[in-house]
């Protein structure tokens, strides 16, 4: 009987929620734009090369030359070559961690919440333990071990930002387990793993999605600190180097390298965060007008 | 139950009112000073960097001291009555020792029930052995290595023995009677008496060594000015001095350098000493909360941090007239001193290749280096030692620290690695704070435009030393302050048995050099000796162990109640001079 009914799927329906709210298609751009920065300056198709002096030291910004727009830094270098390829750091080190972080959460969350019992202790424990250390003592701790440099800060990150994800998954996963069509699956002789992966992962998957958001910020942001802490980003223009840079500077006036870096940071993580709110809101059947 | 709220009660006020009692008010006369690093502790043998020195020195006392005002550097008796006697060889030096000096009061003192006891010679025959001992691992036996006559051996049999026998007599330390000290030298040495004045000379009394063993570092018991405030303090963050009671009768010297009487140095003269309560140091890692604590009065004395400078001063090198009228003092004084970045000598890649290290230096542009981190306050070092000390040549012209990238890019190909092709990552230590990091920065964007690349290590100052001590890492920047005023304590630097943990940094090893510095050793100041420390340069400057940076110029800022400082860059001990007119401060 359903299938006379013209329905729209869960995806195409928050589609149609995002594009109405004009806002959050604002947002979005914002961030597909930073991508597109990101993914030139990775290839080097903009603002290259950043670490040529282009000025002299500490040059107050002017708009005689697109280099000197943000005005330059202690080597004479342009500012606003190194908010881009600050950029290409904070755009890569959101992706990078989402990646180590996403399937780790997942796997752990869809096993606990599937298989219960020993399994779903064990990874509760698991995850308890890892939260209950302050997540910057562990995000300084693995840093340390593995020393400096921009693999470490993803692994650092990433190992440590998959818990909240693996929370929802695995409530969700207990939610569906005993629905009607996960039932019908197992007694048509769907093994565990299919049951898990082909029936339930695609119903809880727009929480993944959501979660992509936010994590994609708390990555950013946990980037900067480590950086700013020296911990992060070695030789590579980050803005928590830059901003670590301005302690230094502020008090002989140089205001760019802290304006360019948090204004660059600020405009992304407020477009993840209004686009992300938007995004759950979407892809929440309760709140559907 | 009732009773147990009560208790509980009862419990936390104590609590709450012994918190309360710990806050007393702090002395009117204290001053507030900066040190730049965390310390790493507080025992004379280990000593070995400037930071530490300095509050070693708050405590403990040695033998001999620099005169606080009179420049050149003169030496002067400090618990010892008077300069020693010396025998007509050279060879043997008697001190007579103070009477009546008396060591803090410390629980470690049984016999006495935790008062200090008296200072005798055998004090310092423990405290030298002490140095000797290989168990120390002290920083500073290089002052005694090959001098002492049966120290040596003393120090081997120690090594074979597995312990070392304290009870043993060494035939070149002999305590004649209770204040007589003799020391007997294999050679005559120039340089001995100096390093007699270094930290790791203080004396400690065995009572302490022995009761806080490897906790010795934080318990400091000397005879000096200031007794450690152990429950306030934390090495990392905050070290707290408070004067000491039993100090000995020590006074503000009466006379100084010409020039000093109309700065106001000579107002104490003769006053019993430390003039101040309390010496209160904050450890800044970061220049900049150092900075703004000064100008807000809550620090007496101050450096100007390089993004400070055009604030402070114009131009011409003047204080602001905002800082005129609040009436700071601006001293500046060229520092004995050298900034330098090392090679790793005793790593292959650079062991071997003259012209690796030489083609990384000509990379590396002294000139940017002077105005970007030092404000123009430096002079690019063109070889080790710094000028104010015989055997700087003005002349010198350093053919290696000519910023040259097409030089530097023949003889990178020279060495084998053309463009840097084939060159394997050099491991760069450095220290973790921002201004650490620029510098690295510069380093790396030098090395860059050869096509060498360079991947950092971070270090904090006590992890730094460490890898330093361990010879890890290839590459560092460091700097070496004189700890005595003769160019020598520059040149020992590059001998072979200094290496490290010795303060041969570089692990350079020469044995044409080590020949000219032994023989250097046997001569006194004069026209031949400094003829033979420039031959020693010129070695020094083809081998380039050392990327020369610069030798910087002090300055530093004093707030107007802040009396009688004179910058002073030799004697640690210098605080016990200082004192904050409270009248003024109000």
């Amino acid at each position: 009987m359903s299938a006379f009914i013209k329905g729209r799927n869960l995806w195409s329906d928050a589609w149609i929620r995002i594009t109405k709210d004009r806002f959050a298609l604002l947002c979005f751009i914002t961030i597909v734009g930073y991508g597109l920065v990101a993914i030139l300056a990775k290839f080097g198709m903009i603002a290259m090369p950043w670490d040529v002096t282009v000025g002299g030291s500490y040059q107050a910004p002017s708009l005689a030359d697109h280099h000197l727009w943000l005005g330059t830094d202690l080597f004479g270098r342009s500012v606003l070559y190194k908010v881009i390829h600050g950029t290409r750091i904070a755009m890569s080190v959101g992706l990078m961690t989402s990646i180590i972080a996403i399937p780790i959460g997942m796997t752990l969350g869809a096993l606990a919440g599937y298989f219960g019992g020993w399994i779903d202790d064990l990874v509760v424990w698991f995850y308890t333990t890892l939260t209950s250390i302050p997540n910057i003592m562990l995000l300084i701790a693995i840093a340390y071990v593995m020393g400096r440099g921009i693999t470490s800060v993803y692994i650092a990150i990433g190992a440590t930002s998959w818990v909240g994800l693996a929370r929802v998954i695995r409530a969700e996963v207990m939610k569906h387990k005993e629905r009607d069509y996960v039932l019908a699956a197992s007694s048509l002789g769907a093994s565990h793993s299919s049951r898990i992966f082909k029936h339930i992962m695609p119903n809880v998957f727009h929480q993944v999605i959501l979660n992509f958001t936010m994590q994609f910020q708390t990555a950013i942001r946990s980037e900067v600190i480590l950086s700013y802490l020296g911990l992060g980003v070695q030789g590579q223009p980050s803005w928590g180097v830059m901003i670590d840079d301005a302690k230094l500077e502020l008090s002989r006036q140089v205001w760019w390298q802290l304006t360019g870096a948090t204004l660059a940071m600020f405009i992304l993580i407020l477009a993840l965060n209004i686009f992300g709110d938007t995004l759950r809101d979407a892809l929440d059947p309760k709140v559907k007008t | 139950m009732n009773f147990r709220k009560v208790s509980c009660l009862v419990i936390i006020l104590i609590g709450l009112s012994a918190c309360s009692s710990k806050k007393e008010k702090e002395p009117e006369n204290t001053l507030h000073i900066a040190t730049l690093e965390k310390i790493k502790g507080l025992d004379p043998a280990m000593a070995g960097d400037l930071y530490s020195g300095d509050e070693v020195a708050r405590a403990y006392e040695g033998l001999l001291q620099y005169h606080y005002l009179k420049r050149p550097y003169t030496l002067v008796p400090m618990l010892a009555e008077a300069m020693p006697a010396v025998s007509e060889d050279r060879k043997t030096l008697t001190f007579k020792i103070r009477k009546g000096v008396l060591f803090q009061d410390d629980p470690c003192f049984k016999e006495t029930n935790g008062k200090g006891r008296e200072l005798v010679a055998e004090d310092f025959i423990y405290t030298f052995k002490r140095v000797a001992d290989s168990k120390t691992l002290s920083e500073g036996w290089w002052i005694f290595d090959s001098r002492v006559v049966g120290l040596n051996e003393w120090r081997d049999e120690g090594i074979k023995a597995g312990k070392a026998d304290y009870a043993k007599a060494v035939e070149g330390l002999k305590a004649e009677d209770k204040y007589t000290l003799k020391i007997k030298l294999k050679e005559p040495s120039s340089q001995f008496l100096y390093y007699l004045a270094m930290t790791f000379a203080y004396v400690v009394p065995h009572e302490a060594v022995e009761m806080y063993k490897d906790d010795f570092r934080r318990n400091p018991v000397g005879t000096g000015p200031f007794v450690f405030d152990r429950k306030e303090s934390n090495l990392n963050s905050k070290l707290i001095w408070n004067k000491n009671p039993t100090f000995r009768k020590d006074f503000y010297p009466s006379e100084g350098a010409p020039g000093d009487k109309e700065l106001g140095l000579l107002v104490d003269a003769g006053k019993q000493l430390p003039l101040t309560d309390r010496l209160v140091v904050t450890v800044f890692v970061e220049p900049q909360p150092m900075w703004l604590n000064f100008m807000t009065g809550k620090l007496e004395i101050s450096g100007i941090p390089k993004d400070n400078f055009d604030q402070a001063l114009g131009a011409d090198k003047k204080l602001h007239p905002e800082f005129e009228q609040k009436k700071i003092m601006l001293h500046k004084e060229p520092e004995l001193d050298i900034t330098h970045e090392s090679f790793n000598m005793s790593d292959p890649l650079f062991a071997k290749n003259k012209f690796l290290r030489q083609a990384l230096s000509m990379a590396m542009n002294s000139a940017q280096v002077v105005d970007l981190f030092y404000n123009g306050r430096a002079i690019a070092a063109q070889g080790p030692i710094p000028p104010g000390l015989a055997g700087y040549d003005p002349a010198l012209k350093n053919p290696y620290r000519e910023f040259n990238i097409e030089k530097a890019k023949e003889l990178l190909k020279k060495a084998g690695y053309p463009n840097g092709e084939g060159l394997p990552v050099i491991e760069y230590n450095t220290l973790s704070s921002s201004t650490y990091r620029q510098i690295t920065e510069f380093v790396e964007k030098s090395f860059g435009l050869i096509g060498v690349k360079i991947k950092v290590n971070t270090y904090t100052w006590p992890e730094f030393i460490a890898a330093l001590k361990n010879k890890k890492g290839q590459m560092w920047g460091y700097a070496w302050v004189a700890d005595y005023p003769d160019a020598e304590n520059f040149l020992q630097l590059f001998y072979s048995k200094n290496v490290s943990p010795g303060p041969n940094d570089s692990n350079y090893s020469n044995p044409e050099y080590d020949k000219l510095y032994e023989s250097s050793l046997k001569l006194t100041d004069g026209p031949q000796r400094t003829a033979l420390y420039q031959k020693m340069v010129k070695i020094l400057v083809d081998d380039a162990p050392w990327i020369w940076a610069v030798h910087r110029i002090k300055f530093t800022l004093s707030q107007p109640w802040t009396k009688n400082y004179k910058l002073n860059q030799l004697e640690h001990s210098m605080m016990k001079y200082l004192r904050v007119d409270t009248a003024l401060k109000k």
